[in-house]
């Protein structure tokens, strides 16, 4: 059984000019150990995909349709106190800019373990302040700096307070949601390294969402390219990159500067994303795609496999029978 | 320091830059910062520039000094052989003609109660170049330039009704509106997607075919850096570390620090034929007493003694290429 398996996921937001549908019709799974990355532009839904899974919408937030199978259960139909439970010791997350949601005036050691208190008060703060220190340790902070406070540890130190929060309960699943975009590089590096680490030694199944590609590329071993709310192409990392089938994958690829290769010149994808309370009733893509038929504004597109595990949203990969 | 290779459009000589720090009202004063330490660069008539480092190594403090937003605690800065350091009055208002500066986030940089047209039209007013239907003939063109058509559609218009994109666009017009010889450009991307940070890339390179504009490109992404500039500074903690060609920082980079930093970057497409410097050290290392050598000292892995206490100067290891360290 998958760790995780989301079915036909739409979640809406309720705005003055009607429902915004921001995460339409998204299905993918996840097993134990396996990391798989959200890829796309702001306002794609790679975020509200995270919060959906974590049951943290904002308040205009609904699940319109869809199920969240989470070893075996569904999160969509357990009660709000069922919720709570899973959260945090079952799934946990790493935000954006984590590194400001600690407390400035709490000590950063007692917020952790206050995060294993709060889901498991038996443990006694003498054994939680114990199990910090191993936390501390794992994701490579000094023990003598437990007792200090947020402002006294540099940016890349809180962000591995927080993964040390995040991992305090030992979760099944990490939501990792642009857990390195304030950092700089050197930094950044040592923080997937060190995500990279405990997921293999704890078998931990990673959700990552970035729009960076190249660090989803290099942390996830499939990746889901988002657009305007849907999954428009799904495979393993080689696949997608070495050979993307949407026009969107490509498109994403062709702006993306790269280190090596070619120089080749930067293409960016021209006109703006559609309107999401009225979206168009074919393909999404279609007002910005450079190799539409007529087809594809008319009919819904439909997925299409590329080769096994790799697949698009593409009607004109349906055409041409890619 | 480097020889004359071509016009140098803006040099700078040994600029340095302290922030003092207040400290404690009673109590000793706290240590100053220092955020640029005798840089010197020289920057080419019709080349773009690279300035890349990462927060804090004072790339933009070095931007900001060179347009006048900054006092300069020590050291010269240059256009066209021209002495423009601390410049005041009238002669700075001239010298804002030929030098402009696009900022890192367009949802600040625009006031939000002018409309489009005021904003680009702005500095024409300001240096009373030509009459007012002028103005709006010179800021329909660069708008047009700069990709916002037709202009009439955006004349009116105010920063809340733009996008990201849109916005950084209107930032570019009006940097470019009084046709300038110099611009600097502060990660103008960092706010967008790829998607239009690529249109961005593409519009400053736009702007130095046509207009053939010197532009200083400060940005912490080496992609980006190597995709639209002709040569590349690396900076670290306020010193230069390295000055070559977008491929020769990117393929042999020879600075320790710079090849810490190509060993850091994510790894994607093809990225594989990169090499692994390994010139980072996990562990700090301790400095005794003041630091005063080489920034890079304590986290070099091919440091020496020599290190610790001398900051090793920009050398030339070939034409063009040049870097701070003494083991090269």
């Amino acid at each position: 059984m998958a760790l995780l398996e989301v079915e036909d996921l739409c979640i809406d937001y309720k705005t003055k000019n009607g429902y915004l549908k921001a995460v339409d019709g998204v299905s993918f799974s996840l097993e134990r150990g396996a990391s798989l990355g959200f890829v796309g532009e702001s306002g794609c839904g790679k975020t509200t995909i995270g919060m959906g899974l974590m049951g943290m919408l904002p308040p205009n937030g609904v699940v319109r349709r869809g199920r969240i199978l989470f070893e075996g259960e569904d999160l969509l139909r357990v009660s709000a106190e069922e919720m709570r439970r899973v959260r945090w010791r079952k799934i946990a997350m790493i935000f954006q800019a984590a590194m400001n949601a600690l407390n400035p005036v709490q000590r950063v050691g007692e917020q952790v373990a206050e995060a294993m208190l709060v889901h498991n008060p038996s443990l006694g703060k003498e054994k939680a302040l114990k199990a910090v220190e191993e936390l501390f340790e794992l994701v490579g902070l000094q023990t003598d700096r437990i007792r200090d406070y947020p402002h006294q540890y540099s940016g890349g130190m809180k962000q591995r307070a927080i993964i040390a929060m995040s991992l305090a309960c030992r979760p099944s699943l990490i939501i990792a949601d642009e857990p390195t975009t304030a950092l700089d590089v050197i930094v950044q590096d040592q923080i997937l390294a060190e995500i990279r680490a405990l997921q293999k030694e704890f078998n931990i199944g990673i959700i990552f969402i970035s729009h960076d590609i190249s660090i989803v590329a290099d942390m996830c071993h499939d990746i889901g390219i988002m657009y305007a709310g849907q999954l428009v192409e799904y495979g393993p990392r080689e696949d997608v990159f070495d050979s993307p089938a949407h026009p969107y994958t490509r498109a994403l690829l062709s702006s993306f500067p790269t280190l090596t290769g070619k120089r080749t010149d930067l293409v960016p994808i021209a006109g703006e994303t559609p309107d999401l309370v009225h979206p168009p009733e074919g393909c999404r893509f279609y007002d910005r795609c450079q190799e539409q038929i007529p087809a594809c504004r008319e009919k819904v597109s439909r997925w299409v496999a590329i080769s096994p595990g790799h697949k698009a949203l593409c009607c004109r990969c349906e055409m041409d029978g890619r | 320091m480097m020889e004359n290779q071509g016009n140098a459009i803006i040099e700078i000589q040994n600029v340095s830059k302290v922030y003092r720090s207040r400290g404690a009202l009673f109590g000793v004063r706290a240590k100053d910062v220092v955020a640029l330490r005798q840089v010197s660069l020289k920057i080419y008539k019709g080349e773009i520039f690279g300035l890349v480092g990462e927060s804090g190594s004072g790339k933009t403090t070095v931007g900001r000094l060179i347009v006048g937003l900054e006092e300069i605690t020590s050291g010269e800065i240059f256009l066209d052989q021209e002495n423009v350091t601390g410049l005041k009055g009238k002669a700075l208002k001239a010298f804002r003609r030929k030098v402009q500066m696009i900022f890192q986030d367009p949802y600040q940089s625009l006031n939000p109660q002018r409309s489009v047209l005021d904003t680009v039209s702005e500095p024409l007013s300001i240096h009373r170049v030509g009459r007012s239907a002028d103005r709006k003939e010179m800021a329909h063109k660069v708008l047009k330039s700069v990709g916002l058509s037709p202009p009439e559609a955006f004349f009116y218009r105010y920063p809340h009704r733009l996008s990201g994109g849109q916005r950084q666009r209107v930032a570019i017009a009006r940097a470019m509106v009084l046709n300038p010889e110099f611009v600097i450009a502060d990660e103008p991307t960092s706010m967008l997607d790829a998607s239009i940070s690529a249109q961005i890339f593409n519009i400053l390179l736009k702007m130095r075919s046509t207009f053939h504009v010197t532009q200083m490109f400060i940005t912490h992404s080496l992609a980006a850096a190597r995709y639209l500039c002709d040569r590349i500074a690396v900076i670290y903690r306020g010193q230069v570390m390295e000055v070559g060609s977008g491929e020769t920082i990117i393929r042999n980079p020879r600075h320790p620090y710079t090849q810490a930093l190509i060993d850091a970057l994510p790894k994607f497409k093809g990225s594989g034929e990169i090499k692994q410097y390994g010139t980072l050290l996990i562990e700090e290392r301790e400095v005794n007493g003041e630091p005063m050598g080489c920034p890079f000292y304590p986290r070099c892995t091919v440091a020496e003694i020599r290190c610790e206490r001398e900051i090793p100067g920009l050398r030339m290891l070939e034409e063009g290429h040049y870097v701070a360290c003494f083991n090269v």
